[in-house]
């Protein structure tokens, strides 16, 4: 067994500790087309996750790794940022290169031991359905719950269900 | 991924731990696609960490209240092999129990020169180091007489983003860990031992701050470097 420390949950009172300036707002070396993301993030009982901390991960326009920046003080390809109270969020970011273009997402919360991760695409389901996904994802009826919906020509709409009805697929790590 | 390393962490669903009731997954994990973004990074420039952002005593008018200490330790992976120049950033109580937090109603004092936030960058070794004051338990309506035990909240980025983790740091011989559900929810022994910190005086300042060890270790991260 490895000797790798255990995850405890972030609680509720990580606000201003983990908070960086312009946290939702993703910077990257290299131009490209600019899209937002918004949705919320809801329990097994519909109520809003209000208290969650989202980061997302992601490639450059060209499908490269983000860099290293090489001025100032931002994180290139990296969102971090809290949840409302009503459990929205909006991430503003590049259009991820690649034939499927996706942002990689970790959730953090009070009552979640452990981050929640999954990921949400920017292209429809048939195309994710085509992409190199593991069988048991690829045949999900649930599959869905990882496709974004566009609302507008540079707008994405993907709503967050923890529990139950409608719930997110999330990956094991 | 790797299979050795699920039964470190907790269960979502934790019944003891009444938060999670509603928040825990039903569904199974799913095993992720090949592309996940296993690649370093994400990667956060020095300047993002300023001078004294690692001594928590020192952000105030005047020293804050409470056990002056030291916590430092070494970011690790799996392998045993430094994590360096990797973000670390904590959360704490004050030594009265309370967080500078809006959302915190416990009715103990806010100490005007304790905002209990820090950060650092590990150096070449993975060592990292914090000066600060020992936090207070504080009641947390898990159910009506329920008080956490002593902890320190560490995030740590490591160098790519299987590594990712945040995780809480108790103090060795603290009666509330027995019975501590988020602390128990780590379902092996061994396991939550390592959220223990080890007192270790000549990591403390002589005559001035008691020193604790605190060692993390990350997942391994198969294509990343040692260090970045």
């Amino acid at each position: 067994m490895s000797d790798r420390t255990p995850s405890q949950t972030i609680g509720p009172f990580f606000h201003e500790a983990l908070r960086w300036p312009e946290g939702s707002h993703v910077q990257l070396a290299e131009a490209g087309k600019r899209i937002a993301i918004s949705g919320r993030i809801v329990d097994g009982a519909g109520a809003p996750v209000g208290d969650a901390l989202v980061e997302t991960w992601q490639l450059s326009p060209l499908g490269r790794t983000p860099k290293a920046a090489r001025e100032g003080s931002r994180t290139y390809g990296f969102a971090r940022l809290e949840t409302g109270k009503d459990g929205s969020f909006r991430i503003e970011t590049t259009l991820p290169g690649g034939d499927v273009p996706f942002l990689d997402v970790s959730i953090f919360a009070r009552g979640l031991l452990k981050a929640l991760r999954t990921r949400v695409y920017l292209v429809d389901e048939a195309r994710v359905r085509g992409a190199k996904l593991p069988a048991a994802l690829a045949a999900s009826t649930r599959l869905k719950t990882l496709v974004a919906v566009p609302a507008g020509d540079a707008e994405y709409r993907w709503d967050v269900r923890l529990q139950g009805d409608g719930e997110t697929i999330f990956f094991a790590f | 991924m790797n299979d050795m390393t699920r039964p470190l962490d907790p269960p979502y669903d934790a019944p003891d731990y009444g938060s999670t009731r509603l928040r825990a997954p039903h569904e199974p994990p799913m095993d992720p696609p090949a592309d996940l973004l296993d690649v370093p990074g994400p990667l956060v420039p020095r300047a993002f960490v300023h001078d004294g952002d690692n001594d928590l005593t020192t952000h105030g008018r005047s020293a804050p209240l409470g056990e002056k200490m030291i916590v430092a330790g070494r970011l690790l992976d799996a392998d045993g092999r430094p994590i360096r120049d990797s973000l670390v950033e904590i959360w704490q109580a004050n030594a009265s129990g309370r967080y500078h937090h809006p959302g915190d109603n416990h009715d103990a004092p806010l100490d005007p020169n304790f905002k209990g936030i820090g950060r650092t960058f590990t150096d070449a070794e993975g060592w990292y180091r914090f000066v600060t004051i020992k936090a207070g338990s504080y009641p947390w309506q898990n159910h009506p007489f329920a008080w956490r035990p002593q902890h320190i909240h560490f995030s740590l980025l490591g160098n790519a983003p299987v590594q990712r983790l945040i995780t809480q740091m108790y103090f060795p011989g603290d009666p509330l860990l027995a019975i501590d559900p988020i602390f128990q929810s780590v379902p092996d022994p061994q396991a939550r031992s390592r959220l223990v910190a080890t007192l270790h005086l000549q990591t403390g300042i002589e005559a001035i701050a008691l020193g604790y060890r605190f060692d993390i270790v990350l997942a391994g991260a198969k294509s990343t470097p040692v260090g970045i």
